[in-house]
């Protein structure tokens, strides 16, 4: 092994992804590369980091004024209507206006609960999430009509163009990572001068930001090279890199695994050797004056009980929004099954299956344990295999790992029996992710998904006795799949809702990878192209039977409807333990059993419809209110319909729907002028009320508690009661934890006997 | 504590009180405290904003 100390290497997770805990491929290249001798390797998460940043409350006052620079509410004042694309905007104005000094003073409260033991206070938890889910809009308006969310990162460009991507990269007020960038990340790359900077780009949310770091890095480091890799561009990597002026902001870009690759680009670069030697990669030739583009052949991939355990080393544990670190950690890279039609995620890592040994994995988890003291781990795995189901458990318990883990899986009847299962919980496992789709047989054999109804209800039932949370991946809008399909589908989950805790649901989309999209006639189907989009991955297509793309939007709505109204885990607010990733599992790690949660999550829901009037009730510190010229409950509403929804890049695919705009505006207008006032109060949602429901809250507030407003009550007492009750359901009037006295209670209760009603 | 922004019509405005057709008028308590108030003509209705929480973006699995 020839250490190398002068070859500093930087891998950086750039922005966005989940904000819950690390991602796993930057740690495992480290840890390959340090076993390889490379001694000057860290791994930078920014999107945490960024996270971070911009829930301060430095930030967020910053954010504050810019927003009132470009969102000044006062051009509404003279408007007699919003149109349909104005909506949005002015959205985002009121929204900041009335909640951003709340914001401001309780984010960083907001996220010590979640970085605390107070995150399983459900009645601190949800507060603090909804203040976060509020800052990251406060921070988004200043870069309207950028929106960053715990879940994506989209802007006004379309992801699928690479002339609006790089633009994109060089708008300073739309993208906030080019600030971010260039004040926090960039200053440290340049005092560290790395030699490499290798990004995971994962997702399409992380395409702009990583491009936009790029970029930046070459422009004040030119003798840095600048790689980038992961899932999202094993799709659309190639054509990314025959863009012109990707070459601006990228030197290379690996495809699939990247440990083997990496690692022979930094010898090649440490040993001044060309780049043609190194496989799996794609690379611009600057030589001779004119830029080219090489694709080089495709490495072998490494085997896999031969990669150490990843290095977690350099990530900020204490950044996370979760009580407790949740760690990733591989069993396998790709699918073992390979079969599914619709599926191809596996093969973002590659061709081939390959897993660890049984005992690798709980050997190195125990490493883990003992190293960073975190007992719990998401295993990344797209589905374990029958013989591990049944080894693994056997490894961690000989080993007395103590650990707690949840991870995808496949239905495998013969090895989630009952007493599979109980192995698995012994073993630590509180929650298992199954691929369950549909309730339709027909368009599961269309899928190729190799599993029946039956069996996928009995693997549920068998983890569900042995105490393992079930989630079940479901799809609406697979090809020919009609409204009714749908429903049953709907309704079988419904009345499994005993045995099925979660459900994860996505609309259909083709991407070219998919055999959906290479054999459509099997399907129905006739592909769309937009020649246009010269980063296309994904693609609209017209069904010859079925639910058009439009119907399968609307009967996600209507699913998703179904879920909040009928599963625990979905009513609510409760559905924020399912939506932070890990929260809901770190509950089951705890002791919580599924059913407690439910019932927990039940009786949250039904306390707060049943709330009723009390004297103690008494509105928040920070609350504040608004008068607007046109409501903004009929604005939320228009932008949350189906077809306006679809007016923002789609959140699995980052695509603009062709038309989209147009269609909407066309089906659902504008809005005319209405008094209606907008009040927040922190950690709750907004409410809207009339310009005289501010008169009563400002009495309320003047009087302190409704019980101390009551002797200056005229008339209308019964009214009074209502107003305060609805407002106490909905959050924003609480009864401050230090309960007045009985005899308090005792003496409103004979000013009320004393009052009349209206 | 409540502000009202300057920049928003408030009740009071030509503009605002045009709009405003359905709401019953009360006047606004200048010392809320000091003299009882009448709420009974009040238009005390209160709209529930749906939770803003993006169904869409419930997909555990990606992000």
């Amino acid at each position: 092994m020839i250490s190398t100390p002068s070859f500093p290497i930087r891998l950086v997770f750039p922005p966005q992804g989940h904000f819950t805990q690390p991602y796993l491929a930057l740690p495992c290249i480290q840890a390959w590369l340090e076993t390889h001798g490379f001694d000057d390797v860290k791994t930078i998460d920014a999107s945490v980091e960024s996270y971070d940043h911009f829930l301060t409350p430095e930030y967020l006052s910053w954010a504050n004024g810019v927003i009132q620079d470009r969102l000044p509410l006062e051009r509404y004042r003279t408007m007699d209507s919003l149109s349909f694309k104005e909506l949005d905007a002015y959205r985002a104005a009121v929204e900041s206006a009335v909640s951003a000094e709340a914001v401001i003073a309780e984010i960083d409260q907001a996220k010590r609960t979640l970085r605390g033991p107070d995150c399983f206070d459900r009645d601190l938890y949800v507060p603090a999430v909804r203040t976060i889910y509020h800052g990251l809009r406060l921070a988004s308006a200043a870069h309207f009509p950028s929106q960053l969310t715990p879940h994506n990162f989209t802007m006004g460009y379309a992801n699928d163009r690479s002339a609006e991507v790089l633009r994109a990269i060089e708008d300073g007020i739309q993208n906030p990572f080019v600030r971010y960038f260039e004040e926090q990340l960039l200053p440290r790359l340049v005092a560290e001068r790395p030699r490499i900077v290798a990004m995971s780009v994962i997702y399409g949310s992380q395409l702009i930001p990583a491009l936009t770091l790029g970029r930046l890095i070459k422009s004040v480091l030119p003798e840095c090279h600048i790689t980038a890799g992961g899932g999202f561009l094993a799709y659309i990597g190639k054509k990314l890199m025959h863009a012109p002026g990707v070459e601006n902001a990228l030197d290379s870009m690996i495809f699939f695994e990247g440990e083997a690759p990496m690692l022979k680009l930094a010898e090649t670069l440490r040993d001044g050797r060309s780049l043609s030697e190194v496989g799996s990669l794609t690379w611009f030739d600057r030589s001779g004056g004119k830029v080219r583009t090489v694709e080089n052949a495709p490495m072998h991939p490494i085997r896999l009980d031969d990669a150490p355990t990843p290095t977690f080393d350099d990530l900020p544990f204490d950044l996370y929004f979760s009580p407790e670190t949740v760690l990733p950690f591989d069993i396998n890279r790709g699918c073992y099954y390979g079969e599914c039609t619709f599926c191809t995620l596996p093969t973002v890592i590659g061709p081939g299956y390959r897993t660890r040994k049984a005992e690798t994995i709980a050997d190195m988890v125990c490493e883990m344990k003992t190293k960073f003291g975190v007992r719990h781990y998401n295993f990344i795995t797209d589905c374990m295999p029958p013989g591990m189901i049944r080894d693994l458990p056997e490894e961690l318990l000989s080993r007395n790992a103590d650990v707690f883990w949840w991870s995808d899986a496949r239905v495998e009847p013969k090895a989630y029996t009952l007493e599979g299962a109980k192995r698995l919980y012994e073993s630590g496992c509180r929650k298992l992710l199954f691929g369950f789709e549909t309730a339709t047989p027909r368009l599961l054999k269309l899928m190729k998904k190799g599993q029946s109804v039956r069996s996928t209800l009995e693997v549920a039932k068998n983890c569900t006795d042995a105490g393992i949370s079930v989630t079940f991946y479901a799809m609406v809008g697979f090809p020919s799949e009609t409204r009714e399909e749908a429903r049953d589908t709907l309704k079988l989950l419904i009345d499994n809702a005993h045995i099925v805790r979660e459900v994860s649901l996505q609309t259909f989309h083709i991407d070219e990878v998919a055999e959906t999209y290479h054999d459509p006639k099997q399907f129905g189907i006739t592909i769309l192209d937009d020649p246009e989009a010269d980063l296309q991955l994904y693609h609209d297509y017209l069904s010859e039977t079925g639910m058009t793309q439009e119907e399968a939007a609307e009967m996600f709505s209507e699913l998703m409807a179904g879920f909040r109204e009928h599963m625990p885990l979905f009513a609510g607010d409760n559905i924020f333990y399912f939506m932070q990733k890990s929260h809901y599992f770190l509950h089951l790690a705890r002791g919580t059993t599924p059913d407690e949660f439910a019932r927990d999550s039940r009786d949250r829901t039904a306390r707060r419809k049943a709330r009723t009037v009390d004297p103690g009730l008494a509105l928040p510190k920070h609350w504040k209110s608004l008068e607007l010229p046109f409501s903004y409950t009929e604005v939320v509403e228009k932008l949350g319909h189906p077809l306006a929804r679809a007016i923002r890049p789609d959140f699995l695919t980052g695509r603009f729907v062709e038309g989209a705009e147009a269609r909407a505006e066309a089906a659902l207008g504008g809005v005319t002028r209405k008094a209606r006032a907008l009040v927040y109060g922190g950690g709750a949602e907004f409410v809207e009320v009339r310009p005289d429901g501010v008169r009563a809250l400002e009495a309320l507030d003047a009087a302190g508690s409704l019980g101390a407003l009551y002797p200056h009550v005229a008339d209308g007492t019964e009214s009074l009661d209502r107003f305060a009750r609805e407002l106490y359901r909905l959050g924003l009037l609480e009864i401050p934890r230090a309960e007045p006295s009985l005899r308090d209670h005792e003496l409103v209760a004979n000013i009320k006997d004393s009052l009349p009603t209206s | 504590m409540s502000t009202q922004d300057p920049n928003v019509p408030n009740k009071e405005s030509k503009d605002a009180q045009a709009a405003d057709n359905t709401a019953p008028k009360a006047e606004a308590p200048t010392t809320p405290l000091k003299e009882k108030i009448g709420f009974a003509k009040l238009d005390l209705t209160v709209d529930e904003v749906e939770e803003r929480i993006s169904p869409r973006e419930t997909n555990v699995f990606d992000k």
